[in-house]
């Protein structure tokens, strides 16, 4: 009897070339579309666009730290180690080796030292998409600021807003930057051992990680696992949508007048969905297989992820029927396909990382469904771990279950002409 | 045998079904007449347990099936009046999937179909999708569907609404020939009084949410047995006529349609000379008028003062 619920929702389904083409077709077109359109600034199988920075310092650096040595009061008396130690961690210096002496950090950013240009100058040029500025004295009010407490000077940077991506990363940079040599600088101050102490390399925050533990990620890669999370989304409001022509048609009321029980068939319609979005799974990731030599090697985390991402979107299905049930229109659904999960699709970074525009609205993406299940899926891609898995699990798993007791607390208990 | 016990259900304000009692015996056909909106489909809905009723009870051999609807479900078989079948799967799918969840063992469940595809007369379409049918077809398999599990009462919901008189006859014969062999009961709701008066040995005539009669087809004519229908066609329709009609005070429940006229008139009562009179003054020209024993559609102009289709 639940075989014949099963059976009949598969036939429908097959059945109706608009739900075929939107449900597999429509991912396909997209990830062949987004991988080549989007793939130059993922990375990967592409190599990112490297971003121009331009420095202007205003000063001598060397001249500024002797002047300050020489005028120090008499009182206040360097050994030569000191003298060094300063040397070597002067700020302009150090920030432009940073950046320059790295070999990852120079397959990213070109850094240009630009002397007597004025920065409406190098501002109007556009050449540049961050333009850091320091001022005439900055060594030297950094140095007196150091040993006489004084207030810190600041340097300027200008980033082109046109670039968003660019000028993200290169702020996180800069920041990482200040916070590092602050650090360090506070530690010196307090004696405590600094040479041996490098800077740490900068890590871009993004939900496509560089961690060093984590492999790059494609854009095919990305937006198969990506399109993949979002269609598999359309599954639950395609099928709410039949379940209330069922009720609508009359149907419904012939499953109940054969004694299935409501329960039985909320979780048809679960088990459908589960049974569904896994044959969708199926053919959009050997899609990638073959077309983008994408590796499924790990495919036990994969169809562990799949199977719980499965049941949510079954879940969610269940809910959108109880919805529609209760209210007796095909509003929920509709409303679900139409709007909600191109919202989700947002949060959840289908579209593009999220966590570009925002590291809050990444960690709200996380909680979205698709976006626990689409940073799930790159982890693995990442050779992340089961245990890297394990928050993507437990979210996922608690969603399933909150759609599921919510839908079937609001079933009606009765079907009929309401 | 079911009951249906002072049964009234509330929409709101609205009161679509008001104290309704009613009864069906195993073997028999019951017809359920009233015009659109008279509260039939929310009787047999609550009558299948479909939807809880405001007030009164419905019985399965003197037991309450209210809180319990199993026992009745389990020999009900019900045809909605919309068509409640999958447009994408074929006749003989829809037919799979209805018994698989009846629970129909797989060998008796493709012989049942086989029957069943016959009866209704699909036999030889039966891998058509359904939504390649014809409206005729469709209402053959709504009630092919419902009485696949033999089930021992049959709730018929207007069976028949919006086919082609070929199928309708083919429906009308078909649950005739069923009642007739299978001894199944059958509660058939209709406007159209044709059909009841030719399936249904007791009929219950229904009109603004409330029973207004019941009994067999000769016991409510009877409510009309001092009279006759006398049916009047002109060579073309006048209102004046009509109006003059309206005036005499021997005639009584007159309905007027296009050409002909249908009214009621005493047993015994002259009323040539009038019509004639009219028609004179009218200057209509009288084609020819017939004089019969009332009909149910007769019955229910005089009860309610509206005909069944208005």
């Amino acid at each position: 009897m639940f075989i014949a619920l099963l059976k009949k929702q598969m036939k429908i389904l097959f059945r109706s070339p608009s739900e075929v083409f939107t449900l597999f077709v429509m991912p396909i077109v997209l990830i062949l579309i987004l991988s080549y359109a989007l793939g130059s600034i993922m990375g990967g199988d592409s190599e990112m666009t490297t971003i121009e920075m331009a420095i202007i310092h205003h000063g001598d650096e060397q001249e500024q730290f002797r002047n300050v040595i020489n005028d120090l009061p008499p009182n206040l008396v360097l050994d030569q180690q000191a003298i060094d130690n300063i040397e070597n961690s002067l700020p302009v210096s150090l920030l432009f080796e940073e950046l320059t002496t790295d070999k990852e950090m120079q397959n990213l950013i070109h850094v240009t030292q630009l002397e007597g240009k004025s920065l409406a100058e190098v501002k109007e040029n556009g050449d540049y998409d961050v333009v850091v500025e320091i001022p005439q004295n900055f060594t030297k009010e950094f140095l007196q600021a150091k040993f006489f407490n004084q207030e810190k000077p600041a340097f300027n940077v200008y980033l082109n807003e046109s670039e968003q991506i660019t000028s993200t990363i290169v702020k996180d940079l800069v920041d990482y930057f200040q916070l590092q040599y602050t650090l360090q600088s506070e530690l010196s101050e307090n004696n405590i051992q600094i040479n041996n102490t490098a800077l740490p390399s900068a890590q871009i925050n993004s939900t496509i990680r560089t961690v060093d533990s984590l492999e790059e990620v494609t854009s095919s890669v990305y937006y198969t696992f990506s399109m993949a999370v979002m269609f598999m989304l359309f599954v639950a409001g395609t099928l709410a949508g039949q379940s209330f022509i069922e009720k609508n048609t009359h149907i419904f009321d012939r499953i109940l007048l054969a004694r299935i029980h409501l329960g039985t068939y909320l979780l048809s319609i679960i088990v459908s969905s589960v049974v569904f979005t896994l044959l969708q799974v199926l053919v959009l990731f050997s899609f990638s297989y073959f077309v983008f030599h994408i590796s499924f090697a790990r495919w036990e985390l994969f169809l562990l992820l799949t199977i719980v991402f499965s049941l949510v979107i079954g879940a969610i299905a269940a809910l959108l029927s109880s919805i529609n049930y209760r209210s007796n229109s095909a509003g929920a659904s509709n409303l679900f396909s139409t709007a909600i999960v191109a919202i989700l699709a947002f949060f959840g970074g289908s579209y593009f990382n999220i966590s570009s525009l925002s590291p809050f609205l990444a960690k709200v993406g996380m909680w979205t469904p698709n976006g626990a299940a689409l940073d799930g899926y790159l982890t693995i891609a990442q050779n992340g771990s089961l245990s890297d898995l394990l928050p993507n699990i437990t979210i996922l798993s608690f969603l399933a279950v909150l759609f599921m007791l919510l839908a079937f607390l609001l079933f009606p208990k009765r079907g009929g002409i309401v | 045998m079911i009951e249906v016990v002072n049964l009234s259900k509330n929409f709101k304000k609205v009161t679509a079904v008001d104290q309704v009692n009613l009864y069906i015996e195993p073997g028999e056909i019951v017809g359920l007449l009233g015009p659109n909106g008279a509260g039939k489909s929310t009787t047999i809905a609550m009558l299948s347990t479909l939807i809880s009723p405001t007030e009164g009870d419905v019985l399965l051999n003197q037991k309450s099936i209210l809180k319990n609807p199993s026992d009745l479900r389990g020999v009900l078989g019900v045809v909605p009046q919309e068509i409640a079948l999958y447009q994408d799967l074929t006749a003989r799918e829809n037919l799979q999937f209805f018994g698989s969840i009846q629970k129909m063992a797989k060998q008796v469940l493709n012989k049942r179909i086989d029957i069943v595809l016959e009866q209704i007369g699909l036999q030889n379409e039966p891998k058509k999708l359904v939504k390649h049918y014809s409206g005729g077809m469709k209402r053959r398999l709504n009630i092919g569907v419902a009485m696949l599990h033999e089930p021992k009462y049959l709730i018929m919901d207007e069976p028949t609404v919006g086919i082609d008189p070929q199928s309708r006859n083919h429906i009308l014969k078909t649950v005739k020939t069923l009642n007739e062999n299978s001894n199944m009961a059958i509660i058939y709701t209709s406007h159209y009084m044709e059909e009841v008066e030719f399936l249904c040995n007791r009929i219950y005539i229904m009109d603004k949410g409330r029973i207004i009669a019941s009994g067999t087809k000769e016991e409510i004519k009877a409510v009309l047995s001092s009279e006759n229908t006398v049916h009047v066609k002109l060579e073309y329709h006048s209102k004046g006529f009509v109006n003059d009609l309206l005036e005499q005070p021997m005639l009584s429940n007159i309905n007027a349609k296009e050409g002909e006229i249908t009214f009621t008139v005493a047993k015994g009562m002259d009323f040539l000379p009038m019509l004639l009179s009219l028609c004179e003054k009218n200057n209509v020209i009288l084609k020819s008028f017939q004089v019969e024993e009332p009909t149910l559609e007769d019955v229910f102009l005089h009860l309610t003062g509206r005909a069944l289709r208005n």
